[in-house]
């Protein structure tokens, strides 16, 4: 079953195009990865698949759930780690869990805290303020957030950004772990090494146009990694100092 | 200093194009010109029911107030900080990486502010009023001398907060009392009478020695010096005291929020976002500015009438039921506040709807202030023997908050601050909320006299307004349910 289903997606701000007609499909309990330069739309697809969003035209559908008509039953059946990390200013981590559990109508809220609080080491942090925490806690409290309530699918955008060796090891694991688990992932990363471990497929995007679909066991078999695709499809092989 | 003011300037237009667009932000000043001209215009009309003294009087301290609302650099800039972090991120936090101190930064967020504010509503108002002498005789000396009497009320309205809000940010004591001093001498003014306004506003002791109201030039003279030395004093006062750790230092905080969320069970499905938005309130201290903000104009609104009432005894007509309909108008303020409390983009990340959120402040709005409200007329019917009028004025005051409040976020959803920048919004907004009041202000005129008519208009009128209300409030789905938090 598809999990996520993209068909001719655009979407323009004014008279420049973000996404200019994506076609694609996810795989229930498949690691996607969607790969591309700066500006090249990868965050833009991420939010209108969160409902964050809408698209100019074309389709999109997560779950059988339509991005445009039904962003909030989306957001319902899915966990998000945003590009930003952002959470609110005046609550404290496990605060912003018991809130993100309540908006949620989750149940044994206090026994999931616990667990996350855990899992990040976030149980120093108690009684500190979102807005007093280091980039990388606050990452890891949107983390938290997204995974509190064990979501079927989980869009990430940069989630290894601002952490620390261990926890890009240890959500790494986790991470590889859910997949197992029959549950989806959809990452936007510019951390190749990284994303080659994990993603089973994946899209490059360019300028708003998917440049490439590879299967990652395909690519290996041809003899080529996930950098050197990203290099040949969207320039910048010279890496010399200016 | 100039570099820096100019990316300022420049930054702060880019924010307000993203409200709406440039064409719309470049509408205002035309907006303002045109209800100059047409107020200048109408002024012989209606100094049958008002002098020009009062007028002025209005007009300076008015432009104070709105000029305290305007100048709150010292929490504004403090939120732009700690926000650095998030998708908003502003020229006055950068003195944390590039090397400019914070009080460079705050002085050129004051220039830049008084010049946005000059040049896009007090000029093209004074634009205005200046066409307006091609159909009414105004002396062109009488016109300059009372724009420089409102832009020194503006300067001293801008200064003051400023200072006062940078003071707030380094000692809560410190902020207490200046503020204290200043309640005193509005008390000293409205409630003792022990003297005018003018040795409140030493701008429009300014205006009250020129023509048209009087020709006394070495008073004016001096209460320009002492208005000018004021607002430089306040300013270089606040600048000075401008920290260069503007955040401060990390506090722990009890875990609070489970327990704001057990006690606003009975907003079953706002529990959960009405337990946030008190707990926002508490720990960013806006509760208390809030609070301020929404009483000291009710407190400066019930000394006038108090003094214009008995201490100048001018029958002026402003009886409980006008100040029941004003009350409205303030709540504007407190639902802007409520929607600047934090950033929101984390709530892209959850299933909550904006018309969701803009219904739960409402919700916060309506429990933090009816209660601040209804003492308010109480007091006011109490102050000036008007119990008589309490049946019909609560009824005003609840119907017309309602009213104002819904169709603001009606209207602006949860950008209420694009409001005074988008001429579009603001005129609907002006329609929508001038008409009713300016209805219940001629009926309520006219309630000792013709009770039964006033009485019926002023039932109609609130009918009207209820219905309109549950319309606005219904329409809020249709209209925001696509909008985005970020």
């Amino acid at each position: 079953m598809s999990a996520i289903v993209v068909r001719d997606l655009c979407k323009e701000y004014g008279t420049k195009v973000a996404l200019d007609n994506v076609t694609f499909e996810v795989q229930e309990g498949s690691f996607f990865g969607c790969f591309g330069p700066n500006g090249a739309g990868k965050s833009t697809l991420l939010r209108i698949l969160t409902g964050q969003i809408q698209q100019t035209s074309g389709e999109a559908k997560v779950l059988d759930l339509d991005c445009r008509t039904q962003g909030l039953e989306v957001k319902k059946v899915i966990g998000i780690v945003p590009e930003v990390e952002s959470p609110p200013s005046y609550l404290t981590a496990s605060e912003f869990l018991y809130f993100s559990g309540k908006v949620r109508g989750l149940a044994d809220l206090d026994k999931r805290i616990e667990r996350w609080l855990e899992f990040f080491d976030l149980q120093e942090a108690r009684g500190t303020l979102c807005r007093d925490l280091s980039k990388g806690m606050r990452q890891k409290v949107m983390l938290a957030s997204a995974f509190i309530h064990e979501p079927r699918i989980l869009f990430l955008d940069e989630p290894f950004i601002n952490l620390d060796p261990i926890y890009q090891r240890k959500l790494r694991e986790y991470l590889l772990q859910l997949r197992a688990e029959g549950r989806t992932i959809f990452l936007n990363s510019h951390i190749l090494e990284i994303a080659q471990r994990l993603c089973q497929e994946v899209i490059i995007l360019d300028k708003g146009m998917v440049k490439a679909r590879e299967n990652m066991d395909s690519l290996k078999a041809k003899g080529e990694d996930l950098e050197a695709l990203f290099m040949r499809l969207v320039g910048g092989t010279d890496v010399r100092s200016p | 200093m100039f570099d820096l003011l100019r990316l300022m300037l420049k930054e702060e237009y880019r924010t307000h194009i993203g409200y709406s667009s440039a064409r719309v932000f470049f509408s205002l000043p035309v907006y303002v010109f045109l209800i100059a001209f047409f107020l200048g215009a109408s002024l012989p009309i209606m100094q049958s029911s008002i002098r020009v003294n009062e007028m002025l009087l209005f007009a300076n301290a008015g432009v104070f107030v709105y000029g305290m609302s305007v100048g709150a650099f010292g929490f504004l800039g403090k939120t732009y900080l700690e926000r650095r972090q998030g998708r908003a991120n502003f020229l006055v936090a950068m003195p944390f990486l590039l090397p400019f101190t914070f009080r460079r930064a705050f002085a050129s967020m004051l220039a830049r502010d008084v010049i946005f504010y000059v040049v896009l509503i007090i000029l093209p108002g004074l634009g205005g009023v200046l066409l307006s002498t091609l159909f009414v005789h105004y002396k062109l000396a009488s016109i300059f001398l009372a724009f420089i009497a409102v832009l020194l009320s503006f300067l001293l309205g801008i200064s003051f907060s400023f200072l006062v809000s940078v003071l707030y940010v380094r000692s809560k004591y410190l902020f207490m009392a200046i503020v204290g001093v200043f309640i005193s001498m509005l008390f000293g003014y409205g409630l003792f009478g022990l003297y005018k306004l003018d040795a409140v506003l030493p701008s429009l002791a300014f205006q009250d020695s020129v023509p048209p109201i009087a020709n006394d030039m070495p008073g004016a003279i001096l209460f320009l010096l002492e208005s000018v030395a004021l607002v430089l004093a306040m300013s270089s006062l606040a600048v000075l005291s401008v920290t260069q750790e503007p955040l401060g230092h990390t506090e722990k905080v009890r875990e609070r929020f489970p327990a704001y969320h057990s006690a606003f069970r009975f907003a079953r499905s706002y529990q959960t976002l009405l337990a946030k938005e008190f707990t926002d309130m508490v720990r960013s201290g806006a509760l208390s500015k809030m609070l301020l903000a929404y009483v000291a104009p009710l407190v400066f609104l019930s000394f006038t009438t108090w003094y214009v009432n008995h201490g100048l005894a001018i029958p002026v007509g402003f009886n409980v039921v006008f100040y029941a309909a004003m009350v409205g108008f303030f709540g504007i303020m407190v639902y802007s506040w409520l929607t600047n409390l934090d950033a929101i983009d984390y709530y892209e990340t959850l299933p909550v709807s904006v018309p969701k959120l803009i219904r739960a402040k409402l919700l916060s709005f309506f429990l933090l202030t009816t209660g601040i409200s209804t003492g308010f007329v109480l007091m006011i019917a109490f102050a000036n023997n008007e119990t008589r009028l309490l049946w019909i004025a609560l009824p005003v005051l609840y119907i017309m908050s309602a009213y104002m409040v819904i169709a603001t976020a009606y209207l602006a959803g949860l950008s209420p601050n694009s409001m005074l920048f988008n001429p579009s919004i603001m005129t609907r907004f002006s329609v929508v909320s001038l008409l009713p009041d300016l209805c219940i202000t001629v009926l309520s005129f006219s309630i000792d006299r013709q009770p039964l008519f006033a009485a019926l208009g002023i039932g109609l009128v609130c009918f009207a307004l209820l219905a309109t209300t549950l319309l606005f409030a219904r329409g809020l789905e249709r209209k925001w349910s696509r909008a985005g938090f970020a």
